[in-house]
Order: structure tokens, then C-alpha cells, then sequence
């Protein structure tokens, strides 16, 4: 896809997060701890642990794997991150977010065989409602040996509305680009959520036929 | 007469902090369970509390305290602002608990 086709498609996004909604969120709730791991489809593998003293922001670790087309292009990134709402819209039967975060580590490059100092800055822009939500998600890692910006976009419908305490079903379209030569194009996936209780899980396939799959714990 | 007055004050202030009360919370932005448990944690969390009921499709948290206790609205109101939602309207309900729940099953 055509980076204008994907320009189009990031500002229909942001046009649809104003009128329907969104989920993942570095920040679940006061005194709430985040564990999640996600695997997406052999390009990334990230998991991550958050803690929020407060519902305006977290603090906590991660460690992202990236693999390009050869294994050189790979760099493993561990950082510490701090997770921050600076915008919350509590609707009367919608709720939108605007998250933001920055992160210190450090990466080992393969292509260099050494480790580099990394840092991260990323945001997201979501909004949902008990059927609908759309989520604009931008990640930059940046070190000496590389430059990768991950850009993801997810849209999705719920066949019900799921209530508390009952099990939350989604069908999810996610559409992602990555920069600094991961991944050419852009990487469509069709996804199946499911959570209830504390548990979220999601999974399904690229169009390559890749395993794009999330899991994620809060309590 | 000052002593009547002073005994009917105490009947009907012993008498409200006995009563056992329900307080229905109509709340903003309550949409997803996953987050909403935050709620439920804060308010579980206060040693007045006996149960919490949250409903996504009315829209509505709803505590009942125990026995010769009570939860002010200013603090329930805080608890649901840290929690990160915003509290509409709060109104203290004869209702126990089971009625509620019955009643927001019949609204499923």
C-alpha cells in the first residue's frame, strides 16, 4: 500500500475515533497492575508490566524484539517507560483517550554485534463505545544503529454489547506499517478478541498468513 | 423538652446509620468491563462497603454499606474521579441489592 493510501486510511481513522471508539491501553486503572505480551506476526514480540499509582499514568518495563527481512536487521530494545493521559472524555455511552509515553533503554543491534543506548516516544488516540471502537497507535524507537517508527490502526465492531462480568467479543481489522525497513508496505490482520474478568486475548492472521496475537492481564 | 429533642435526634440518627443502604451511581464513560474494574477494586477497598454492583448497559455502580455505616457522596464521588470516570448523579435507593441486580438482568 502506497503511502498516501495509508495517509487516507490514518485520517479516516482519526475522523472514525471521533465518532466511534478504542481498547489496549498502557494505563488500566488506579493501583491496577498491566502484565501483556504481544506477538506480531514475526516482525515484533513485545511484552510489557505497568503499574499506575494513579489512573493518569504508569510506570514500568518492557522488552521489544524487531526482526527485519534479515536476521541483521534484528535489535532487542529493553526500557523503562512512563505512561501518561493527558486527555480523558467520559461520555455519557463513550469513553476517548488520549495516552502518550516515553521510554529509556538500551538495544542490542545485531547488524552492529553491540549495544546502543535507545529511546522510545509513542501515543495513542482511542475511542470506544460498547459496539464500536478505533484505535491510532504511533511507536518510535530511535538508537545510533536505528531509526523504526510503528505505526498501527485498529477498528472494530462487537456483535453485542457485552456488559461486566460477561465475556466481551470483538472482531478487530488492524492495519500496521513499520518503518526502517522491517516490513514493506503495509501489514493488514484480522483479528478475534475476547475478554472477560482480568483476562484479554486476542489472535489471528496477517494477509501472509502470520500469527498476530495478544495477551494481557490486569489486577 | 430540649432532653425529647435530643432523644428523637439520636432514634433517628441511630436509625439511618442502621439502615443499611444502597447508593446508585449514574456514571460516565462506563463502557468497557476490562477497565471498570478499577471501580470495583477502589470501592471494595472501603471498609463500608458490602457490595458493588457495576451495570455497562445502565450505566450505573451501585454500593451497598454495611450495617450502621454510610459512605459519604463526596467520597464516592472521589473514588470514581480517581478511578478515572465521572459521577453524573448519585441517589440513595431503598433497593437491596438483589432487586437491583434482578432488575438490571430483566435489562439485558
Amino acid at each position: 500500500m502506497s503511502s498516501y493510501r495509508l495517509r487516507v486510511a490514518a485520517a479516516a481513522a482519526l475522523f472514525i475515533s471521533c465518532a466511534f471508539g478504542a481498547h489496549a491501553k498502557p494505563i488500566a486503572f488506579a493501583n491496577g497492575t498491566t502484565v501483556m505480551g504481544e506477538y506480531g506476526a514475526g516482525s515484533m514480540t513485545e511484552v510489557q508490566a505497568f503499574y499506575a499509582p494513579m489512573y493518569r499514568y504508569s510506570i514500568g518495563a518492557g522488552h521489544l524484539i524487531l526482526n527485519g527481512p534479515d536476521a541483521d536487521d534484528s535489535a532487542d530494545i529493553t526500557y523503562a517507560r512512563f505512561n501518561y493521559l493527558p486527555k480523558r472524555w467520559n461520555l455519557e455511552s463513550a469513553q476517548a483517550n488520549v495516552f502518550v509515553w516515553g521510554s529509556l533503554g538500551g538495544a542490542h543491534v545485531a547488524r552492529a554485534n553491540d549495544n546502543e543506548f535507545a529511546w522510545n516516544v509513542g501515543g495513542q488516540l482511542d475511542y470506544e463505545t460498547r459496539r464500536l471502537y478505533a484505535s491510532l497507535r504511533t511507536d518510535l524507537h530511535e538508537s545510533q544503529a536505528f531509526s523504526h517508527r510503528i505505526d498501527t490502526l485498529q477498528l472494530g465492531v462487537a456483535p453485542y454489547a457485552h456488559d461486566y462480568n460477561t465475556l466481551a467479543l470483538w472482531f478487530v481489522i488492524q492495519a500496521r506499517q513499520y518503518t526502517g525497513g522491517l516490513y514493506d508496505g503495509t501489514e493488514w490482520a484480522a483479528l478475534l478478541r475476547l475478554f472477560k474478568g482480568n483476562t484479554w486475548i486476542e489472535a489471528g492472521a496477517t494477509q501472509d498468513g502470520h500469527l498476530q496475537s495478544m495477551l494481557m492481564f490486569n489486577f | 423538652m430540649k432532653k425529647i429533642n435530643l432523644l428523637m435526634a439520636l432514634i433517628l440518627f441511630g436509625s439511618t446509620v442502621a439502615s443499611a443502604g444502597t447508593i446508585e451511581m449514574k456514571v460516565n464513560g462506563l463502557v468497557c468491563s476490562f477497565c471498570a474494574q478499577g471501580i470495583e477494586k477502589t470501592l471494595r477497598k472501603n471498609p463500608a462497603t458490602s457490595d458493588v454492583l457495576v451495570s455497562l448497559e445502565n450505566k450505573v455502580v451501585a454500593v451497598s454499606t454495611k450495617d450502621g455505616t454510610d459512605i459519604s457522596d463526596a467520597e464516592l464521588k472521589k473514588a470514581l474521579t480517581n478511578a478515572g470516570y465521572d459521577v453524573k448523579e448519585i441517589q440513595r435507593t431503598t433497593h437491596s441489592m438483589e432487586v437491583l441486580r434482578s432488575q438490571f438482568e430483566a435489562t439485558k
